[in-house]
């Protein structure tokens, strides 16, 4: 509260005391006093004089008086009766009976529950605390026992309804918050169950302890369903105790935050609609706060974004054609529905003419199970001749379904290069048709593997480790047979690699044997003969564009490093010597980009070197024939990695210098012709 | 109902300074802070309801759109920012204020922002106004949906000398007078040529006080320097003996209050004319060596109210046209110190005007681009710009956000009216046609690709040039 100054302001006269706290009946705008126990003041905002407003006696003195948003306020007697203000007021002078003997009210809530309100509170009665349980419209009561705690007695509660069901939070003086769940009965037999008294036994649901320093609390109220907060005096050993405000995590048993009060509070704590008020000095402080929702994500610091809409923007293809090949029998017209249904997830543009094209494919799909092979090709291909529509892409996804679901139920039917033709002319995704190159594999079409790694933006990083591992270990001499494109490789691979004769040119960029010399190598002879090993391609001309296929597929580091560490030590370093073989011929050029279509990137090598290295490290170590390849790799890099730092410096020179020859530039006064036609 | 905003920041003890304010029509009171600070308080309760901080740098200004679903807040550091009333879930009713967009078109201080429907307009310390136009607003891309940046001031900064080749550069507070430099070589189009003559600083003229020099000139001969502020004017002597330059104050100008809006040489040196309040200008005679004196007050016949902000001498020093606040021309008669018309007033503020030469014809330019020509001798629109008129002027010219500042002409051809704004220099072809809105308006580039003869057709009277902006 910005300016603490009231509003408005009444007072009994001399003598009477208030002796409950005044509410505010939420639909009349009225407020209600009571003093002198018994006395009961109801006015409006505009009444300046409270002594003028309608007064009624009660014939009973009253605890509490408690305001509910929809069901008007309740009245709760010392005595333990409760009655709604309406019922009163038209009897002010009623008899009020006693509920309780002997007890003492500690605490009362109230709720509404459907349209009934609720009233809970708690006694105590040398040193047993129990729960009424009252619905006033009903005129039913309940009445528990709470479990007893050993040394310990509860200091505040609080309470909630949920699901019928009260949730009381008890804090206890042993720095603890216990849950009671006090089930709401429907009112049948009550007759017989209150003769026997239900005790409520209590779990313990937070402890108010943080790294040795202990929370004792004084008031406590619930925010969410995992969130409480507590205010109260933190008390560590050796120091003085704080006053303060906490919110926990109940989810986690953790302080969530906390806010100091230096000056002292009066131990009460309330907390209305996102705020909370209590009084903090001599002001009454509002507090506004927000709980996330609880999640380990959250906790941990990683949630990344709270507002996640409910609705995925993403139309699921696996869904849609599902119901599209079951909703075939159904009719026309309940299908058009559904369709249009799903059209508005993804947009609204597509017009109802489409729909027919949408709806024959899974009628046809499914006409089509079967059909011969003959004649399901050439259904599909009239399918997939179409006219581009919005659904295209769903519609050869549904058709490439369909034969892949084909081949699965008959093994040996492969449609090859209707598959390999589907995926070269259409923009195809892994998502579309998930099944497509599990089939493959199991077929081992390696050109429509390489098709689809090239093509497919979305491949599971499994998938692309499976292809991987199939393209290394697959024999070249097998290789040689089938027909794979080599594009990717072509222009760069040394194709004679039996003839040692032309390999004398040596590698630019920083590499050269002098270099080497210098770095701490004297095994002068067999260095040489690994260079000669090196320069050459260690895999065949297919088996590189294979693999080319899988640096150009897209992955992601985390989710493809378990995968990679599974690959056999033989191919890892194959494939390594690859990796290797790929990078130095970059490097050859200055520009350090390979020739060809669709050839490996530069950072594409890179990225696969790192992430081997990183999978097979403790492999690598082991295996003496990895010791050679890595001694050069690390040779190689270290030159490059000298050169570019000379590079560097270059680049910064001239900089510099084409800087200051802008600076003159801009100053200089220049007398310039213009012509103007 | 009192608020006190700083309530909140009790550990800081710097002052919190409220800088706007903004009503919303359900009773909230919307403040924004030198904290950084945008809050949102409950004028009945005078409790904090939300609090955004924006930024780290003070909050200036503040505006909310009719709708009351969004609103742009400027700052100090020279950012704005847009705050959404977005629903906090999708398709949700619960809506909460959000920061939304950032923009950064200011160098310091937004001390003003406003709302419409369609865009977020800005305008700075750093003499910019800027419009944005909110994309998911408006239907179809067109001349509203585009950023719109306006620097000002729309004024010449600059007056030559033409006769001593000098330029006076008019900065906030001081002049600098420039001696242009010269080549004695000739080249072809976009040729750099060979500089003979370095341009010379001759000198710079700091002006006392903390206030800004409100206009400047000098005359044409080169030998006269005035200057005014908004409590003082100035008038100098130049003296210029091979390579010193000499600067004197000239002594006993007649006071002038308030000083002068504009001040404007006549073509011989002789005299000087300096615009004032309630429509008056007043006629100085330049005296040798170096005096003033004041000669006449011109004012029109049925008075104004508002200051004369521009004014244009004709060559032969018979006409003077002064441009008042109410965007009324006068044209004075200065043989006889004589009202002699007033140009039929068009609803636009006036942004440059001259009077040619030889013709005595007075072009206009206003702030809406339009170009008007007015015989002074005839007292009526010239036959050329009645045909403008008629015409229309290019689609594209008239969607330019920069007014014309300056209009000069070709002493070499009398139908080239020059005309420059910030970004562009055209010359006007009279005797050519007018384009049309299918031609292309700027079509130097085109042109210089066409050979001599098919040249002939495509020409059209705006040949415009954007090489110096």
């Amino acid at each position: 509260i910005s300016d603490q100054k009231p509003l408005g302001c009444w007072s009994v006269k001399h003598g009477q005391i208030l002796t409950c706290p005044v509410v505010c009946n939420f639909e009349t705008h009225e407020y209600i006093a009571v003093h002198d126990d018994k006395v009961l003041r109801i006015w409006k905002n505009e009444d300046i004089n409270l002594d003028k407003a309608f007064k009624a006696t009660l014939s009973a003195d009253v605890y509490r008086i408690h305001s509910l948003p929809h069901g008007g306020p309740v009245v709760l007697f010392r005595g333990g009766a409760v009655r709604t203000l309406d019922v009163l007021l038209e009897a002010p002078q009623q008899e009020i009976e006693n509920v309780i003997s002997g007890e003492v009210i500690r605490w009362s809530g109230a709720f509404m529950e459907g349209q009934q309100p609720v009233l809970i509170f708690t006694t105590e009665k040398g040193g047993d605390f129990f729960v009424y349980v009252q619905k006033p419209k009903l005129s039913s009561v309940h009445r528990y026992k709470l479990e007893q705690q050993e040394s310990a007695k509860p200091l505040c509660f609080t309470a909630h309804v949920t699901n019928q069901t009260v949730t009381l939070l008890c804090l206890y003086s042993n720095d603890s918050v216990y849950q009671v769940l006090i089930p709401l009965q429907q009112d049948t037999e009550e007759e017989e169950e209150e003769e026997k008294e239900e005790i409520l036994s209590k779990s313990l649901l937070l402890n108010l302890s943080v790294s040795g320093a202990v929370l004792k609390g004084t008031s406590l109220v619930v925010l969410d369903k995992d969130h409480v907060a507590v205010l109260g005096s933190l008390a560590a050993p050796g120091k003085e105790r704080r006053e303060c405000l906490t919110i926990w995590n109940t989810k986690f048993q953790t302080l969530q935050t906390s806010k100091e009060l230096p000056l002292g509070t009066s131990g009460q704590l309330w907390c209305y609609e996102e705020k909370f008020f209590l009084i903090h000095g001599k002001v009454l402080t509002v507090i506004m706060y927000k709980c996330e929702t609880s999640s380990l994500a959250a906790a941990v610091g990683k949630l990344k974004d709270s507002q996640t809409p409910d609705v995925s923007l993403f139309l699921n293809w696996n869904t849609l054609e599902d119901e599209e090949l079951v909703v075939s029998f159904q009719s026309q017209e309940s299908v058009a529905l559904k369709a249009e249904s799903r059209m508005n997830l993804r947009s609204r543009s597509t017009a109802a003419e489409e729909q027919p094209a949408t709806l024959s494919v899974g009628q046809r799909l499914l006409n089509l199970k079967g059909a011969s092979t003959y004649v399901l090709e050439t259904e599909l291909k009239k399918l997939m001749a179409k006219a581009p529509t919005p659904d295209l892409q769903a519609t050869i996804g549904c058709v490439v379904t369909a034969l892949t679901d084909r081949c699965k139920r008959n093994p040996k039917y492969y449609p090859q290069n209707f598959l390999q033709e589907i995926v070269e002319t259409h923009n195809l995704s892994y998502s579309l048709c998930p099944d497509l190159m599990s089939v493959a594999l199991e077929k081992n079409d390696m050109h429509l593997l390489q098709m689809c790694l090239e093509r497919f933006p979305d491949i599971p990083e499994e998938v692309t480790y499976t292809c991987l591992k199939a393209f290394l270990s697959m024999s070249e001499a097998h290789l040689q047979s089938i027909d794979v494109d080599v594009d990717s490789v072509i222009c760069y691979i040394d194709v004679e690699m039996d003839d040692k004769e032309v390999k004398t040119e040596i590698v630019e960029n920083g590499f050269s044997a002098e270099m080497d010399q210098d770095m701490c190598d004297t095994k002068f002879p067999k260095e040489s003969h690994f260079r000669s090993e090196e320069e050459s391609c260690p895999v065949g001309l297919q088996k590189a564009a294979l693999l080319n296929a899988v640096l150009h597929s897209a992955y992601t580091e985390t989710f493809l490093l378990p995968h990679l560490k599974n690959l056999p030590a033989q191919q890892a370093i194959l494939f390594l010597r690859y990796l290797y073989y790929l990078y130095v011929k970059c490097s050859e050029k200055v520009n350090t980009t390979l020739p060809g279509i669709r050839s490996p990137t530069i950072n594409q090598i890179m990225d696969w070197m790192c992430l081997l290295l990183d999978a097979q490290f403790t492999v690598m170590v082991m295996l003496p024939e990895a010791k050679e390849l890595l001694s050069n790799l690390h040779k190689f890099v270290r030159a490059q990695v000298r050169f570019y730092s000379e590079l560097n410096k270059i680049e910064g020179s001239l900089q510099e210098l084409q800087r200051l020859n802008h600076l003159r530039e801009s100053q200089t006064y220049s007398i310039e012709v213009l012509e103007i036609i | 109902q009192r608020i006190m905003v700083n309530h909140q920041v009790d550990k800081v003890k710097r002052e919190c300074v409220v800088w706007a304010i903004a009503l919303l029509s359900n009773g909230t009171v919307v403040s924004a802070d030198s904290f950084g600070r945008v809050q949102f308080w409950d004028w009945q309760q005078g409790t904090l309801t939300e609090s955004h901080t924006i930024s780290t740098s003070a909050a200036l200004s503040l505006a909310v759109s009719e709708r009351e679903d969004s609103m742009v807040v400027g700052t100090s550091t020279g950012a704005t920012y847009q705050l959404q009333l977005l629903p906090v879930k999708l398709g949700g009713s619960e809506k909460r204020w959000v920061r939304t967009k950032p923009f950064q078109f200011h160098t310091h201080d937004v001390r003003a922002v406003a709302h419409s429907p369609t865009a977020l307009i800005s305008g700075g310390l750093d003499a910019q106004l800027v419009i944005r136009p909110l994309m998911e607003r408006v239907q179809r891309k067109g001349y509203d949906t585009v950023l719109r940046k306006f620097t000002f001031p729309h004024r010449r900064l600059v007056s030559c000398a033409r006769k001593a080749r000098l330029l006076l550069f008019q900065f906030s507070q001081y002049l600098e007078l420039w001696r242009l430099g010269s080549t004695e070589e000739t080249g072809k189009d976009g040729e750099v040529l060979p500089v003979c003559r370095m341009p010379e600083h001759l000198v710079q003229l700091k002006s006392k006080g903390p206030e800004h020099i409100y206009c400047s000139c000098v005359s044409p001969c080169g030998t006269w320097l005035g200057y005014s502020t908004a409590s003082r004017f100035q008038l100098y002597r130049v003296r210029c003996d091979g390579d010193g330059v000499s600067l004197s104050k000239v002594p006993k100008v007649p006071k002038l209050l308030p000083p002068a809006y504009q001040l404007q040489f006549s073509a011989d040196s002789e005299s000087l004319f300096v615009a004032s309040a309630r429509g008056s200008v007043h006629v100085f005679q330049l005296l040798e060596p170096g005096g003033c004196k004041h000669l006449h007050t011109l004012q029109p016949p049925s008075g104004c109210s508002e200051a004369v902000y521009l004014l244009a001498p004709s060559a032969d020093g018979h006409w003077l046209a002064a441009v008042s606040g109410d965007w009324a021309i006068h044209i004075y008669n200065l043989k006889c110190f004589k009202h002699h018309c007033v140009v039929p007033t068009y609803g636009c503020a006036v942004s440059a005007l001259a009077i040619h030469p030889s013709t005595n014809n007075l072009v206009i330019a206003y702030s809406d681009q339009q170009l008007l020509e007015f015989s002074i001798p005839e007292r009526q629109y010239t036959s050329w710009s009645r045909a403008v008129q008629s015409r229309g002027l290019h689609r594209i010219w008239l969607e330019r956000d920069s007014p014309i500042t300056h209009i000069a002409f070709n002493p070499k051809n009398p139908s080239h009216i020059l005309l420059h704004d910030t970004y562009l220099l055209c010359i006007i072809d009279k005797s050519l046609p007018l384009p049309d809105d299918s031609a292309l308006l700027m079509n130097q580039s085109a042109l210089k690709q066409l050979p001599e003869t098919a040249r002939k057709r495509q020409l059209h009277a705006f040949k415009i040039c954007k090489k110096f902006q």
